[in-house]
């Protein structure tokens, strides 16, 4: 139903990922994510969306199936090894490092970088994409507002260069005007030949911002369409937009 | 006026020794999150090994010096990795195993180098140098110097360093730590031995001017505590300061209090400080916290 692309750069299958206790929170998923598509999954809270990413970066004990980079099995690459590889992971909520200069925190995103000319060029590169960020490079991160410091973490997260972008919710806790800026940044990558992979609660504005999404319920995926599709389809409107259906 | 440049100097040769002691144990507590009540021990090991070191194999103190320090930081290291590591997340293991680790290593030295105090005579403590009316052990300046340097250069290596700043960006946000690809346990790993080196450095400085016994260390646990208190816990500039203020304090009190009591002055500041300012000197009051 879904227009799948040719040859996914992300593939992930039937990935089961959970905390122990018995029960799995993912449960047998798949996912595709192309070069320059973004993938949003949707999902209430507790539909698994943060330990579906967790489980693909390999940030969780418990979990199964298969991950697939570029053609690769990674499945049992540890994070930093999968970060060389080209998969990069933005965590929920603040993740830099507050007390660190805005320049010390672009630069740990090239913590593996071993070459320090490769390190400088990125720095700079970074710095061009982000303008804002290179005028308050000197400042503590913590200091900056929320918009700014989810710039920080893509500018962090872009140092390695990866082909795949994952992100845990990029709009929280952000004004609606600066969802749309980072939203339109991530645009800008997937035109770049990123591949992003986001879960978001905001469903109207990621899906609009994304190509194709996934419904995610009780860990599973439900529903997987274009995104103007799922924009569009009454059952997702109801359940995740707040929407009363229209015949009540 | 001469008691209290006296006095004054004597505080700033302590302190310095407090400093280094706080260094070690803000590191870790900075870090790791988990205040290691063995650092007073591993202090008193560290004046062990210098002794050995110095009397028994080179007769050189810096190279003892730096011995004690090598040698502390490999324990440091296996203390991490064979104990530490697997407590992580329970605060309260990892509080019990640092007491343990007190009796260890206090009952192992009573049993290698029995119950009496080892003197440790170096050229510095002999040495006597005049400033003005005043006259001090070459020793003193020696260990303020040599606790200059130290904070210069772990200052410089924090800073100025890929492996420094992941250190700092570690204690800040261990989840995006990982995600940038540090490993955890590796820093972890160096903190131990950073912190542990420390506390070598501090034993090997004040061991030939006092005597060199099993419980040399305990008193300046107390004290080194309450100097990371004192400087906000986790701040590294205010462990610094806070084991200065707290060496000059307790030098400059026995001016006025019998000498006795100049422990009970530091403990009262510390009450005082935590009754009217208790996220510290220096510490900022996070968001959420009381």
């Amino acid at each position: 139903m879904s227009e799948q692309t040719s040859k996914p750069i992300l593939a992930i299958r039937d990935l089961k990922a959970g905390y122990g206790g018995g029960r799995m929170i993912v449960n047998g998923v798949d996912i595709n994510v192309g070069a320059g598509e973004i993938v949003c999954v949707i999902g209430q809270n507790g539909a698994g969306k943060s330990t579906l990413l967790k489980g693909i970066v390999n940030l969780i004990q418990l979990r199964q199936g298969t991950v697939q980079l570029d053609g690769k099995d990674v499945t049992d690459l540890p994070a930093q090894k999968l970060l060389l590889e080209g998969l990069a992971y933005i965590p929920q909520g603040r993740s830099i490092f507050p007390r660190l200069t805005v320049a010390e925190n672009i630069r740990m995103g090239g913590y593996l970088i071993k070459d320090r000319a490769v390190l400088k060029r990125r720095h700079e590169e970074m710095e061009a994409m982000f303008p804002a960020l290179a005028e308050l490079r000197g400042l503590q991160a913590s200091s900056l507002s929320g918009g700014q410091q989810r710039q920080l973490e893509l500018a962090r997260t872009l140092m390695m260069d990866p082909k795949v972008l994952m992100l845990d919710e990029p709009s929280i806790g952000l004004a609606p005007r600066i969802v749309d800026q980072v939203f339109t940044v991530l645009r800008d990558l997937a035109k770049l030949g990123k591949a992003v992979l986001m879960v978001e609660q905001n469903v109207r504005k990621a899906l609009a911002a994304a190509d194709r999404g996934y419904v995610l319920e009780l860990g599973k995926v439900r529903l997987e369409d274009r995104a103007q599709a799922l924009l569009d389809d009454e059952r997702v409107a109801q359940l995740y937009m707040g929407m009363r259906p229209t015949a009540a | 006026m001469l008691a209290f440049a006296e006095q004054g100097m004597n505080g700033l040769m302590m302190g310095a020794i407090y400093a280094l002691f706080a260094l070690g144990m803000v590191l870790i507590y900075g870090v790791m999150h988990v205040l290691n009540f063995s650092h007073g021990v591993l202090f008193m090991a560290g004046a062990y090994v210098c002794q050995v070191i110095f009397a028994q194999l080179t007769g050189n103190y810096f190279v003892a010096i730096l011995g004690s320090m090598l040698v502390l930081a490999l324990v440091g290291c296996l203390l991490e990795k064979g104990i530490f590591q697997h407590l992580r997340g329970s605060l309260s293991m990892q509080i019990v195993a640092s007491m343990g680790l007190i009796m260890i290593v206090q009952n192992g030295i009573i049993y290698f180098f029995g119950p009496l105090a080892l003197h440790m005579r170096v050229e510095t403590v002999e040495s006597k140098i005049r400033l003005g009316p005043l006259s001090f052990t070459a020793q003193h300046f020696v260990i303020i110097g040599v606790t200059l340097v130290a904070v210069v250069a772990l200052d410089l290596f924090l800073r100025h360093t890929r492996l420094g700043t992941a250190l700092r960006a570690t204690s800040q946000n261990l989840e995006a730590a990982r995600v940038v690809g540090i490993n955890p346990d590796s820093i972890f790993l160096m903190t131990f031995a950073l912190a542990t080196a420390l506390a070598a450095l501090a034993g090997a400085l004040l061991g030939p001017l006092f005597l060199i016994s099993p419980a040399m260390g305990d008193l300046p646990l107390l004290k080194g505590l309450t100097a990371i208190v004192l400087g906000g816990m986790g701040s590294v500039p205010g462990a610094i300061i806070g084991g200065f203020v707290i060496g000059i304090l307790e030098a400059q009190a026995t001016l006025v209090l019998p000498t006795d009591y100049r422990d009970a002055v530091v403990f009262a500041a510390l009450i005082g400080i935590l009754l009217f300012r208790p996220y510290g000197l220096f510490g900022k009051r996070e968001r959420g916290e009381p």
